[in-house]
Formats: C-alpha cells, sequence, structure tokens
C-alpha cells in the first residue's frame, strides 16, 4: 500500500492511559512458551491477532480500541521470519480468554490435547510414538 | 553423606563426560603436529566452559528456562532460527561422529569392520534414549568414561622428559615444519572441541530434566568447577601421550588405532582394554548427550514438549525428531565418509557457532525478570564479555583459516 493512499485521521489523541499491568506485544507476549493447565508446553507464541480496523479502513471517532483475540502459532512462523500474510482460515488459534497468566511463560486454563495448536503431537503419538513398545510407559 | 555422595557422583561424571570423540581425536592430532604448545587453548577452553556451563545451569534452575527457549525469546524468530539451523547441523555432524567413534572403537576391540557395529551403535543408542531413565544414563556413561584415566597413566608409565613437555606447554611455540596458520587453525579447533555448544544446551536442559531448584545450584557449581578442570586434565594427557609417543615418531594421527598407540605401547594390551572400554563409553554418553542435544534445541524452539522425564508419548515430535536425527547420522555414515575426518570438521563449525549460543545466555543471565536475585555478579559478566570476544575473534577467524591452511593439512 503506497503513503499517499493512507487515510489519516483528521486529529490524534493521545492514547488513554492503561490500567492495570501493561504488557510490551514484543517483550512479554511473541516468542514465549506457552504451557497448558497441567504445566505441559503447548506451543510458542508465533504471532498475536488483533481485533480491529482493517488496512485502508476509515476508524470512526468512537470505534473501541483493538484487543488481542488469540495468540497464533503453526505456519504463520514462516510469515514472521519470510514476510507475507496468511489466509485467516489457516491460522491456527489459541482463543485469549483461554489465557490464565502471562510470566516468563504464557499459561492457559485449558488442556493441551483440547486445542487445535497440539495436533501433530497427537498425530504422531498416535500413529508412531505409542505403536513403538514401551512409547506409553515411562522410562 | 548422601549428599557427599551426590557431590562426588557429579564430579565424577562431569570428567567422565567431558571427553568425546572430538576432544579425543582434536587432541590427538594436535598432540602428534604440535606437542604441547597448544595445551594454552584447552585451559582457556576449560575455563571458558565452566563459565558458561555454569551460568545456563543457573538461568535452568532459577527460571525453569533451557537455553534454547531463552535464545528464541531473546533473539526472536529470525535469528533465532538461523541459530537452530547451524546448532541443529553441527549436533547432527557430531551425532555422526560419535556413533562412528562407538563404532571404531568397537571395531578396535573385536577387528570386526566398523561399518557392521553402525547399526548395533544406533539401535543401542536409541535403545537408551527410548527406556533408559536420565539420571541412570547419565551416571553409567559418566563413571564408565572415567577410565580413560588410563591415559593419563600411560602418561606417567612413558616416563617423559616432563621438563621439556612443561617448556612446550609454558613457552608455546610453532614447531619448524608446521606453518602459523595451521597453528591457529588447530587452535580454534581445540578450542571448538572444548567448548561445544551442545554442552550447554544438554546442561541447561538436563538441569531442567532433574528439576534442579535454586538450592542444588551449591552442588551443580561444585560440579562443573571440579569435574570440567579434571576432564580438561584428560584431554591434556591425551595430547600428552601423543607427544611423547607419536610426535618424535613422525606419526601423524588419522585413525582412532592411532590415538590408543602410546597407552598401548606404555600399558600393554591390559591397557588398551581398558582405554577401549573408556572410549566406548565416552563416545556412546556423548552420542546421548548430542542427539538428545538435538531434539532439545528443536523442541525448545517450537515450544513442543519435551524431556526424558516424559513418557515418549507424551513428548512425540521429541522422541520422533530424535529418530530422524540418529537416522540422518547412519545415513551419512554409510556414505563411507570417515568419522575422524567428520569430528575434525565438527570441532571447527563449533567454534564458528558459539557466539550464537553464548551472547542470549549472558544477556539472559542478566535479566531480573528471569532470574530474580540471582542475577551475574559483575565478576561473571567481565569474565563473560571477555570470553565473548575471544569466541567472536575465533568465530571470524575459523573459515579464513582452514582455506588458508586447507584444513590443517
Amino acid at each position: 500500500m503506497s503513503k499517499a493512499k493512507r487515510i489519516q485521521p483528521s486529529e490524534i489523541r493521545p492514547a488513554p492511559r492503561a490500567a492495570g499491568k501493561v504488557l510490551d506485544a514484543q517483550l512479554h507476549l511473541l516468542d514465549r512458551q506457552m504451557l497448558d493447565v497441567d504445566g505441559v508446553p503447548v506451543s510458542t507464541v508465533d504471532d498475536v491477532e488483533l481485533s480491529g480496523p482493517e488496512p485502508d479502513e476509515r476508524i470512526p471517532e468512537s470505534a473501541p480500541a483493538p484487543h488481542i483475540t488469540a495468540l497464533l502459532t503453526g505456519p504463520v512462523l514462516g510469515t514472521r521470519i519470510f514476510g507475507g500474510r496468511p489466509p485467516s482460515s489457516r491460522l491456527i488459534r489459541i482463543p485469549w480468554r483461554v489465557v490464565a497468566g502471562v510470566d516468563t511463560v504464557i499459561t492457559l486454563g485449558v488442556r493441551s490435547d483440547s486445542l487445535d495448536a497440539s495436533w501433530v503431537e497427537r498425530w504422531l503419538r498416535n500413529h508412531v510414538i505409542a505403536r513403538i513398545p514401551g512409547g506409553r510407559h515411562d522410562p | 553423606m548422601k549428599r557427599l555422595l551426590g557431590v562426588a557422583l557429579g564430579i565424577l561424571t562431569a570428567i567422565g563426560g567431558f571427553v568425546d570423540i572430538g576432544d579425543l581425536v582434536t587432541n590427538a592430532v594436535v598432540g602428534s603436529r604440535f606437542g604441547m604448545s597448544l595445551a594454552w587453548v584447552v585451559v582457556i577452553g576449560v575455563v571458558g566452559i565452566c563459565l558458561f556451563a555454569n551460568m545456563s545451569g543457573r538461568v535452568a534452575a532459577v527460571s525453569g528456562r533451557a537455553t534454547f527457549e531463552v535464545i528464541r525469546e531473546r533473539m526472536g524468530p529470525r535469528a533465532g532460527l538461523a541459530n537452530l539451523g547451524a546448532s541443529f547441523l553441527i549436533n547432527l555432524m557430531t551425532v555422526t561422529a560419535e556413533i562412528g567413534g562407538i563404532a571404531l572403537a568397537l571395531q578396535l576391540a573385536s577387528g570386526v569392520a566398523y561399518m557392521l557395529w553402525v547399526p548395533f551403535a544406533l539401535l543401542a543408542v536409541w535403545l537408551v534414549i527410548w527406556r533408559v531413565k536420565f539420571s541412570i544414563m547419565e551416571n553409567v556413561t559418566g563413571l564408565v568414561g572415567l577410565t580413560l584415566v588410563v591415559f593419563a597413566v600411560a602418561l606417567f608409565l612413558l616416563k617423559p622428559d616432563w621438563g621439556s613437555l612443561a617448556a612446550q606447554a609454558l613457552s608455546p611455540s610453532v614447531p619448524g615444519e608446521e606453518s602459523t596458520g595451521t597453528y591457529w587453525y588447530y587452535a580454534i579447533a581445540l578450542f571448538g572441541a572444548a567448548m561445544t555448544p551442545y554442552e550447554v544446551f544438554f546442561f541447561s536442559s538436563g538441569a531442567v530434566e532433574e528439576r534442579w531448584k535454586v538450592k542444588d545450584l551449591v552442588q551443580s557449581r561444585i560440579n562443573v568447577l571440579l569435574g570440567f578442570p579434571l576432564g580438561g586434565f584428560l584431554s591434556l594427557a591425551i595430547a600428552a601421550c601423543a607427544a611423547v609417543v607419536l610426535l618424535p615418531a613422525g606419526i601423524s594421527v588419522t585413525t582412532l588405532s592411532q590415538v590408543v598407540l602410546p597407552v598401548a605401547q606404555a600399558g600393554g594390551q591390559l591397557a588398551l582394554a581398558v582405554l577401549i572400554l573408556g572410549i566406548v563409553a565416552a563416545t556412546f554418553g556423548a552420542a546421548l548427550e548430542t542427539t538428545l542435544s538435538s531434539g532439545y534445541t528443536l523442541a525448545q524452539y517450537f515450544g513442543w514438549p519435551w524431556g526424558k522425564f516424559r513418557r515418549p508419548a507424551a513428548a512425540s515430535r521429541f522422541h520422533v525428531a530424535m529418530m530422524v536425527v540418529l537416522l540422518a547420522g547412519v545415513a551419512v555414515l554409510a556414505t563411507g565418509v570417515d568419522p575422524i575426518l567428520v569430528t575434525e570438521y565438527s570441532v571447527v563449525f563449533s567454534a564458528i557457532a558459539l557466539p550464537l549460543t553464548y551472547l542470549p545466555i549472558l544477556i539472559v543471565a542478566n535479566d531480573p525478570q528471569y532470574m530474580g536475585k540471582h542475577v551475574n555478579g559483575r565478576a561473571v559478566n567481565v569474565a563473560g564479555l571477555v570470553y565473548l570476544v575471544i569466541i567472536l575473534v575465533a568465530s571470524i577467524a575459523a573459515i579464513p583459516l582452514m582455506i588458508a591452511s586447507g584444513a590443517g593439512a
């Protein structure tokens, strides 16, 4: 998109002061490990999905501020490294409402197995690892 | 008493676990060509690995985060991926070299061609990774690897001229028949062999595997600060044996049988048998460590469940990745490439990738969000920065020196 086409709002007011803990997406969310409710690693936060206006859309005066709708994982990582944008239907989402805590790790309030994000883990478990003798036993 | 035993066991396994095929071959090659004139590099390398292994162990114990998770978080996905690629490739080379080393040692013991031992070694390594408890795996290979002390015993039996060995070590100079470029190339190879990045990945992930907490830090520090330097002494003994026997005879090391020659000459068949046992244990232990390390790095970058404390079914991608790595290593060996050559290249490539591993550890060890009050002290930071400069210089100089010296030819 060229600079000339970008729609600028007539006046930009300073952002209201945030209540509570301020998180920097880059510092505190991206590339952090996600653990499920039992402490099992789920994935790393590969990207963040925000609600809000599409590019080039005029923002009305009283529009609500964008918020995080989901943490993304999977192939979207490739687009962060090499650029581009995957179609929305191909994103693997971890909805923000299941996030229970943000610290040096991000804890989720649900089990890993209930999430789409761990489908490869489950597929390999059911089709490869569990079929090899000893795969289901403690070492 | 139990605590004391734990400390003793930790030190012994650190000694036995320090030496791998890279140290064995590089030290013997260097001893046979340069005498003890590169001993100072081993000392610098050992101090460095103590410094950073200790730091990464502390990060893992305090924050519960293993090294590669930290690398991705702090360097971002792009630099992290570059690092992952480099580390993974080096790990793969090292796995290949270690499995080749097991097979070569078994060939020495049996006379059966090493290629026939490779599938056996592969299966044994995989079975241990699949079924054996982490602590048992660590302690058994470390303790049996301790038999490599026979190098030090052999050195005494050879009755060398200690004065001239010490003179070579204390006032290093490039031997007349070698070029300066080759000397520095091998200096970097020795440095890479002592500071191989997989040791740090393994050490920090092992701390998570064994659920270290802050109160275990003292013990880990003792293990590192006593075990690694004593392991370094073993490295020097290997080089000294080669310097006493092989250098005067004009033999430059290209096979494992030449590495063991001084010990066989000094101690006869019994010493040789003990040594082969030690080499098998050391390379086997290192094969386990490198295979696990390649699984750890991948799993930690992508955030998969990992670790031997989980059932394999609860860390399926981790275990599949390690199977693929082992098969890839064996596929490389199946081409008939000389495992000793793979080893020599793997230590130099390790040296090239060193800054990628050690910089993020230093950064995170200073981050109060992870470390609380256990952040680095000033002295450790100064030492860490000095080492980063050394590491960076070695890393940048490695490729030009490799080309200039024809890879040490």
